[in-house]
């Protein structure tokens, strides 16, 4: 009675997910098996074609490129945002809620705008190059925006906070003993650290690594803004199918893909970190 | 508020709005098209002052927007504005009325080189209102700093002196189109042999492009990443009045064009109004004072001696009639889209 009276609690939420991602979900699977008409009308008619579309080796290219950029922002986030959660936990009650205020910051003002942020800092008559030239370091300014790297930078910068957060609960619940136990042993600091404290936030790196790869995969106005066009992800691919391609069953075509990438990634995390329900994630 | 108070405010909104929706059978017409200052307020304002008839204006954000909307609800709309491509699928789908010419005195106003063309060849259904079209804008003097030759066509954007520094819109259908010009071919070629030639010019401009943006592309040449562009004639404006440096090329292989024109609802409810509107918006002063809010080329031939002086000399706006001449339609995007969209990526992963 009383589990049942608890559970009452997660009816709403329930129908607010069946609703608003659930019958969107079922659309979305739907409409990847019509066809459409030539003014990009959806015709109610079974077909194949767009997953055999998917499959042409051009389109599994952007899946390579997509998976490529995600790995890659993970493998970063977590280079630079293991550091700073560790260094964050250890301190002084006080200042660890200020850096975790801090780190949190950015989120109060929007994507879009912290994008162009880049593009200023980054541009040919940016901040970065302005300086240089003032200085007389360089003659002329160097380019750096529109590459495949600026694209993985600003996705990086955008992802880095869910990686530090994912990270320092892992780190924050460690238990110290088993550190002190290890150095009473005699090992030093670095040993201490790659044999005990690494494996032992596993799930929080496994967790970082999952919350920053899926994400990664759709940030499309990153790549649209800071990457000049000059590559094709697999989101810009899905938003111009779904625009101005008019094709939107391709478009869900793809997505559908997309989510098969995402399953995988959440498979993998849940073999690393023993984790079988996903709630970890969410810790 | 309690409740009563609360039904007397809802049954107050219901008698207004239903005293607004019997009002529109008489002095009042609604427009529907693009936001922003698209059909200045204060034209309409003018309008409304002169001919007592009110005017509401219907914001969509697309033309495919207008579309769903005029053909679910045709008899609320009186005028909408829509791109030439738009014009021919509604002609198609029959909710356009066939306009009255005797209705509008002023329609003589308009330059005959913009009419006639596919989407509507007798121009029984359509009236020009807002024109552009794409071209090139160039830096000459850093053009030449980099030891390339004078660009006047878009084959002078494969030189490889222009490495990194060509900035173009990112759309396959434009992009395809500027590589199919280049080789003398018409937009949207369907010819598979004609197609992978320009497949190929098309990768072979790759090292050239330092960004393809939709939305600013003026700006890259503004900072100087870029010393030529393909883009939209308005962007290019922007891109010369911020730098004068910044100059116009119409490329001799010929330009897209964009006509955004006016159309009636077959079932229009207040047709005399909207003919009276059509017809006040095709005087040439009007017509003149639009062109110089919208910044769009007019098609309006006798707005010319109201037309400010800044827009009379700039090419891009007062378009010549032999460039004029040398543009076409993006016709028939359907047949083409999926395979240049292939063909897009493709060249964008090299």
């Amino acid at each position: 009675m009383k589990t049942w009276k608890r559970n009452l609690l997660a009816v709403p939420i329930l129908v607010w997910i069946g609703l608003l991602v659930g019958i969107p979900m079922v659309l979305v699977v739907a409409l990847s098996f019509l066809s459409r008409d030539h003014l990009g009308n959806i015709v109610y008619q079974f077909t194949l074609d767009n997953y055999r579309r998917v499959l042409d080796p051009i389109y599994l290219r952007v899946f390579l490129n997509s998976l490529l950029l995600a790995l890659l922002t993970g493998l970063i986030t977590l280079l630079v945002g293991y550091p700073v959660a560790y260094i964050t936990s250890n301190l002084p009650p006080r200042r660890r809620a200020l850096a975790l205020g801090l780190i949190m910051l950015p989120f109060w003002i929007s994507s879009l705008l912290r994008t162009y942020g880049w593009m200023i800092l980054l541009g040919n008559a940016g901040l970065i190059n302005n300086v240089l030239l003032a200085l007389k370091i360089i003659d002329k300014p160097l380019p750096m925006m529109y590459k495949f790297s600026t694209s993985l930078v600003g996705t990086a910068y955008m992802l880095m906070p869910f990686m530090i957060v994912a990270v320092f609960n892992s780190v924050d619940k460690l238990d110290r003993s088993l550190l002190e136990a290890s150095y009473d042993l005699g090992a030093s600091k670095w040993k201490t650290f790659f044999h005990i404290t690494v494996p032992l936030t596993l799930p929080g790196i496994a967790g970082g690594f999952t919350l920053v790869f899926i994400p990664a995969l759709g940030l499309y106005f990153v790549s649209d803004l800071l990457g000049g066009g000059n590559t094709v992800f697999l989101g810009n691919l899905i938003h111009t199918m779904a625009t101005r391609g008019r094709n939107r069953p391709l478009a869900a075509a793809f997505s559908m893909g997309m989510i098969a990438l995402v399953l995988m990634v959440l498979s993998l995390y849940m073999k690393a970190s023993k984790d079988k329900t996903g709630e970890g994630l969410f810790q | 508020m309690n409740r009563r108070s609360a039904v007397l405010l809802v049954a107050v909104v219901l008698v207004l709005a239903a005293a607004g929706a019997a009002g529109a059978k008489e002095g009042e017409i609604t427009l529907m098209t693009w936001g922003g200052d698209f059909i200045p307020r204060e034209i309409i304002q003018e309008f409304e002052q002169e001919t007592g008839i009110r005017v509401h204006y219907k914001e969509a954000p697309s033309n495919e927007d207008m579309q769903s909307l005029l053909e679910a609800n045709p008899d609320q709309y009186d005028l909408l504005v829509v791109t030439d491509y738009m014009v021919d699928i509604l002609r198609q789908n029959g909710v356009l009325e066939v306009l009255d010419k005797t209705k509008m005195p002023n329609y003589a106003n308009i330059n005959p080189v913009y009419l006639g063309n596919y989407y509507d060849p007798t121009s029984e259904y359509s009236i020009p209102y807002a024109i552009s079209i794409s071209l090139l804008l160039v830096n000459h003097e850093e053009v030449e700093k980099l030891g390339a030759k004078p660009i006047t066509t878009y084959s002078d954007l494969w030189q490889p002196e222009l490495r990194g520094k060509v900035v173009v819109v990112d759309w396959s259908v434009e992009i395809m189109g500027v590589a199919l010009k280049s080789l003398g071919y018409e937009y949207n070629e369907t010819d598979p042999a004609k197609v992978a030639e320009a497949r190929d010019r098309l990768f072979a401009l790759k090292p050239n492009i330092v960004r393809f943006e939709t939305n600013t592309p003026e700006d890259s040449l503004i900072n100087g990443e870029a010393v030529a562009g393909f883009m939209y004639s308005n962007q290019a404006v922007k891109g010369n009045a911020a730098d004068p440096k910044l100059q116009p090329v119409f490329p001799t292989e010929g330009m897209p064009i964009f006509i955004d024109s006016w159309v009636m609802s077959k079932e229009a409810p207040n047709k005399d109004g909207a003919y009276k509107f059509l017809d006040f918006i095709m005087r040439p002063e009007i017509a003149a004072r639009i062109a110089d809010i919208t910044k769009f080329t007019t098609p309006n031939k006798a707005a010319e001696p109201f037309l400010p002086d800044y827009y009379r000399d700039n090419p891009m706006l007062n378009l010549a009639d032999e460039v004029v001449e040398n543009t076409s339609f993006y016709i028939g995007v359907d047949k083409v889209l999926v395979e240049y969209e292939h063909i897009y990526v493709e060249f964008k992963l090299r």
